[in-house]
């Protein structure tokens, strides 16, 4: 199959009006003779299936949690961008796009991130007219705020919990469809496979979580809307239920992985306690607008934070990069801690933490100011940790957060599977090697609400697609297999649980693929997934039964797939021979330790198609060149 | 949109009822307590002040029948309520405790449909006791009428009558106690944490001053042997 | 140095599926850390369980940050467990004495039928929210956002409504099952903006209606569900409910 990113000719602010204008259309009666089905309802999924509904068509939708509204776009904290230029501090379209592209140490395919921006401000008047209540001005008009990567304030918020309030406007207008009967609704069911029939993706076959049935759904499109895949990790801040499974079976079934080593590594989390740990939880990032980040100078300085006099301490940030300090870009910040506690000057128990020391803005602005200002994100310390931070620094430690890799998708964001649409956190379109803060909820938004239900149109009214019933051989095919590699996972009977595994698994990961990689390291991290994963086939205990309500059976199925997940992240860590973005090798930096791009060799989405030969994983690997057409290449530079 | 009668019955409608009866009982205890403390007046005070409510004729008998009405309606809704309770939470808990403030749940709260099964036995007993016990005619200025009063400390003389009087009335400022909260909260249709806690201390207040109110009269007969100083003679 | 040793005695209600009767199982833990939260603990529970050959204890999580409303245990009888504005995934076990029993039990309402063991059905929820708990704004036609100005009071209080994580504690501390206040604060989050002041009259009546459909009790003005509702939404919501809904039927 060929890479065909689809892409308009033209000038960049013409391409996606020219898209537009050359669609196909289905004429609105013709809408309700097609079945769509969306997995996922998370922002992507939830704003896709409303707005498909609202415009005619039969929609199906699935979800793993027990309610739409559950997803896990919920726990996004901090914002959303978009280039309203409210503040009038010269905000553009071009502006957001510019940033974006360069945020994402230009790796990204720039006709999509400039549709992004384009789209970016009628997301906010969608959520606005939803009854988002967005933090406003005395005046009653709509507040901005200032976030990372960005030298204007262009993100709307929603006190700490933005996501939580984009999600539940677009759960409301699910809602709203399903009582007018345009959306089938099916929570707590799990896809496990895609079913490609003729060629194109007609249907899936899912689990009911609770009966423990695998179904057959026939549709004439799949959207993919199933998230991230940070949870490789074992330990990340994504929710406990985010997994790669839907992505992977359709990988599996041809679809092709892109860029799949690109993760984000969030540089103020709540540090690890314990083994017993199942979950990290994210501060956000503008506490480093106040927080000092340091470390003693000594190492395995045992001393309470407040006994270490000043000439003590080393404020790493401060001292490498005296111009941005403690607001350096995540990748940049989260692989300095590491440097700090790999030399053994990590605080805390663990010694896997650095401080975030608030003691000089307090005495400097007072403890009101910071109270106003940071309230809930110190209250939330206090009750993880039992310790105060207006009393004591806090500990923060990187954490994995996002995942910039994802199923490949073309410009109208069809997989090369004809029919399977992905959308949101699980495609790899628009953030190339780093995600900017307050992009994501944008982007999830732009896929669902504005761009799919007119590329969607597109590729149904263009084709012609025959009837399927759902017993045709490529769905009964898929429904055996689904329930063989349950029967498989339960029949192994052995010693281990699925939580130590997925444990080991995230800890090669961290330590190998993680925030700073190289080749001797990633070479061994491929051997011992292999390894683990053998083993996991051999000595994996899943309790329970299959025809009931059984989390473990669950979690096997998505560790299974993760084993597999993380050797092809690994691969493309190790093929990607540059640094770009998140994606940090330690024979590629600059003489000031910076990441060093190699546009010569490397400007490219590496593409990865599965084969699966012999019970080996295989991947071939397919390239979509990036061609800059409209912005220069440059090297990033935060001293 | 539902009628007016489909309203009534909703969950919202069946709560506002609950709050309007009880407001009515609550105004007709104030009364009648104000009528009762006429014992501590004159020497007649009290039987002047009945027998002006009896020759009220039929303004006497609408203003009974409506308030039985209101009675019936109050104790409708509650039964109704606690009866579907239990069809709302078949399986109880092994353990159960209030979390405590802001909660409002306590004895009074929990013990609304005992206490209030106790008021409705213990007013038809009343009002059998009092309206149509036996009674003694006497000639104030003139004018015929029944000595209650003389009812009234007869009847207190009797220490089982005593203690069955003062244990409900203690059970009448229990059910105060939450109802005035509850019917405040129902149909002023606002109050955030703060007004709450001003409410509920308000309506605690009024829960006790008429529970102290009723029981007094009983109590200070029976300990004074129905001629302590308070009562004129 | 924290203690990661505290022992507890377990008493959790098992029940294998919505059809059969459930009981109480005794489990004896050790080793466990005051810096675990309360979700670890179970899962270090389950973990030795499954190594045992026995079967793990079903509960629901997602975030295990406080915001997805997925969890929900009954702890020592009250929904979420005894603090205060906390769900039981942002409970620490250094909130219990060493040596205590902890009796953990699901949701109890006949409106969220258990499914297994501590894990129960909550679509009812949805349910409510189907009927009206929206504004209704077609993808695309929505005006420039900064035309529909909000008081910022307004737009605060509606706010504190919307943060409802639709956990369902109050249904369950409520003597009665009530839904009120999840319903409630919908209806005065979408009440106090312009934008929802459309379909005021009728999403009132109808979220009314489909919470005495879905078997939800009344509410008696116990108030248990202010005190147990993670986010602290206040009874005022259920005020806001009465009034939305007294109005629907006066007005129309
Ligand atoms: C703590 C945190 C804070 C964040 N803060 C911000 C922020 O401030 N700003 C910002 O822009 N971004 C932020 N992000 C990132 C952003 O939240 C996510 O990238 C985004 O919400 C992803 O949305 P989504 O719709 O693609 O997927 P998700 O919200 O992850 O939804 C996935 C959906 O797919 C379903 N699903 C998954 N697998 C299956 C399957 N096999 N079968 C059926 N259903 C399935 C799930 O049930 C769910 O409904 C944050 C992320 C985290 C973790
Ligand atoms: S009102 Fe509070 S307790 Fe009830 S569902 Fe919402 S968050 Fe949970
Ligand atoms: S698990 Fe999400 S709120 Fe508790």
């Amino acid at each position: 199959m060929s890479l065909a990113s689809n892409v308009p000719e033209g000038d960049l602010k013409e391409k996606w009006t020219k898209r537009l204008n050359d669609i196909n259309l289905v004429a609105p009666n013709n809408k309700r003779l097609y079945n769509v089905i969306v997995v996922g309802t998370g922002l992507a999924g939830a704003s896709a299936a409303a707005s498909l509904a609202e415009l005619g068509y039969n929609v199906q939708s699935f979800c793993i949690q027990d309610s739409a509204r559950r997803a896990h776009s919920i726990a996004a904290q901090g914002g959303i961008n978009a280039a309203k230029n409210y503040p009038n501090d010269g905000d553009t379209i071009w502006r957001l796009f510019y940033d974006t592209i360069k945020g994402g140490d230009y790796r990204s395919r720039e006709s999509n991130v400039y549709r992004l921006a384009e789209i970016s401000n009628e997301i906010i008047d969608q959520a606005v007219a939803q009854g988002v209540p967005f933090a406003r001005e005395y005046g009653g008009l709509l507040a901005n705020r200032s976030f990372g990567g960005a030298q204007v304030s262009r993100t709307f918020y929603a006190r700490g919990q933005t996501g939580q309030q984009l999600l539940l406007g677009a759960y409301q207008a699910f809602m709203k469809e399903i009582d007018s009967g345009k959306i089938d609704y099916y929570p707590r069911h799990e896809m496990l496979d895609l079913v490609v029939h003729n060629g194109k993706a007609r249907g899936i076959v899912t689990r009911d979580l609770v009966s423990g049935e695998i179904r057959r759904h026939t549709a004439d499109a799949v959207l993919l809307c199933t998230g991230g895949y940070g949870n490789a990790y074992y330990l990340s801040t994504n929710a406990k239920n985010s997994n790669v499974t839907a992505a992977w079976r359709c990988h599996k079934r041809g679809a092709y992985f892109a860029n799949p080593c690109y993760v984000q590594i969030h540089p103020t989390c709540i540090p690890q306690s314990g083994d017993y740990q199942s979950k990290l939880t994210l501060m956000s990032e503008s506490l480093r607008n106040d927080g000092r980040v340091w470390v003693p100078k000594d190492k395995n300085d045992e001393r309470h934070p407040n006994d270490i006099p000043e000439e003590e301490r080393d404020y790493y940030l401060e001292r490498k990069y005296p111009s941005f300090g403690n607001l350096v870009p995540r990748d940049v910040a989260s692989r300095n801690a590491k440097y700090v506690t790999d030399e053994g000057r990590g605080v805390g128990e663990t010694g896997k933490a650095v401080y975030l020391d608030f003691a000089d803005a307090i005495e400097r602005r007072g403890r009101d100011y910071i109270e106003e200002k940071y309230g809930n994100l110190f209250e939330m310390y206090h009750k993880i940790t039992d310790e105060n931070p207006y009393e004591r620094p806090m500990r923060i430690f990187p954490a994995v957060h996002y995942t910039m890799g994802g199923l490949w998708v073309d410009y109208n964001l069809m997989s090369n599977i004809p029919g399977l649409f992905v959308l949101g956190e699980a495609n790899f379109s628009d953030h190339g090697g780093n995600r900017l803060g307050a992009s994501a909820l944008m982007q999830g938004l732009a896929d669902g609400y504005f761009v799919i239900p007119y590329t969607l149109g597109d590729y149904l009214g263009g084709e012609d697609l025959d009837q399927v019933e759902g017993n045709e051989e490529a769905f009964e095919e898929a429904e055996n297999y689904a329930q063989e590699h349950i029967d498989k996972l339960l029949n192994v009977e052995g010693d281990k649980t699925v939580v130590e595994f997925h444990q080991e698994l995230g800890k090669i990961m961290w330590d190998k693929v993680g925030i700073s990689r190289d080749e001797e390291g990633l070479k061994e991290a491929i051997k011992e997934i292999q390894e683990l994963r053998d083993e996991f086939w051999e000595r994996v205990r899943v309790p329970g039964e299959s025809a009931n309500y059984n989390k473990y059976l669950e979690f096997a199925g998505r560790v299974a797939d993760f084993l597999e997940l993380g050797e092809l992240m690994a691969k493309d860590a190790l093929h990607r021979e540059e640094s770009a973005g998140c994606h940090f090798r330690e024979e590629y930096q600059t003489e000031e330790g910076e990441a060093l791009r190699n546009d010569e060799e490397f400007s490219y989405v590496a593409a990865f198609e599965y084969q699966g030969l012999n019970g080996e994983i295989q991947h071939e690997l397919h390239k979509e060149n990036l061609e800059f057409e409209f912005v220069e290449l440059k090297q990033r530079s935060y001293k | 949109m539902p009628s007016l009668v489909d309203a009534a019955r909703s969950q919202v409608g069946r709560k506002i009822l609950s709050g309007i009866t009880g407001i009515l009982l609550g105004i007709f205890i104030i009364f009648h307590l104000i009528g009762n403390l006429t014992l501590f007046g004159s020497e007649q005070a009290f039987n002047i002040y009945s027998h002006t409510l009896e020759s009220m004729g039929i303004f006497l008998y609408l203003f009974e029948i409506g308030l039985v009405l209101v009675f019936l309606v109050h104790a409708y809704i509650g039964v109704a309520i606690w009866l579907r309770k239990r069809k709302r939470r078949p399986v109880g808990y092994e353990k159960y405790s209030s979390m405590g403030d802001p909660s409002k749940q306590t004895f009074s709260s929990r013990s609304m449909i005992f206490t209030g099964i106790i008021l409705l036995i213990f007013t038809v007993t009343h009002v059998a006791t009092f309206k149509y016990g036996d009674t003694q005619m006497i000639t104030v200025d003139g004018t015929q009428m029944k000595d209650l009063k003389a009812l009234v400390i007869n009847t207190f003389q009797n220490p089982w009558y005593v203690i069955y009087y003062i244990v409900v009335m203690i059970l009448l400022g229990f059910h105060l106690r939450h109802g005035a909260w509850s019917a405040f909260t129902s149909l002023t249709m606002k109050g955030g944490t703060k007004t709450s806690a001003v409410v509920y201390t308000v309506g605690t207040i009024f829960a006790v001053l008429m529970a102290v109110g009723f029981l007094f009269i009983p109590l200070y007969i029976y300990a004074t042997g129905g001629t302590g100083a308070l009562i004129a003679s | 140095m924290s203690n990661d040793n505290m022992q507890f005695d377990l008493k959790i209600w098992k029940q294998e599926d919505g059809d059969s009767q459930g009981a109480f199982q005794e489990y004896h833990m050790e080793g466990v850390s005051e810096d675990m939260s309360f979700l670890e603990m179970l899962d270090l529970l389950n973990e030795k369980l499954i190594k045992n050959g026995d079967e793990p204890v079903e509960f629901d999580y997602d975030c295990r940050e406080g915001i997805c409303g997925a969890c929900s245990l009954v702890v020592n009888g009250i929904a979420h467990g005894p603090k205060e504005e906390t769900p039981v995934c942002e409970l620490y076990m250094r909130e219990f004495e060493d040596g205590q029993e902890i009796v953990i039990e699901p949701w109890r309402a006949a409106a969220f039928p258990v499914i297994k063991d501590l894990v129960v059905d909550r679509s009812a929820f949805d349910r409510i929210m189907a009927a009206g708990g929206y504004i209704s704004t077609k993808t695309g036609s929505a005006p420039e956002a900064n035309t529909i100005a909000v008081d910022k009071e307004d737009a605060d209080k509606a706010f504190d409504y919307a943060t409802c994580i639709g956990c369902g504690a109050c249904v369950a501390a409520c003597p009665n099952s009530s839904a009120s206040l999840f319903t409630g604060a919908k209806i005065s989050h979408l009440s106090l903006l312009p934008q929802g002041k459309h379909e005021r009259k009728e999403r009132a009546v109808r979220m009314v209606e489909q919470m005495e459909k879905e078997g939800f009790g009344d509410c008696s003005n116990h108030a248990e569900c202010e005190a147990v509702c993670p986010v602290g939404i206040s009874i005022s919501a259920i005020a806001r409910m009465r009034k939305e809904y007294m109005r629907a039927v006066t007005e129309s």
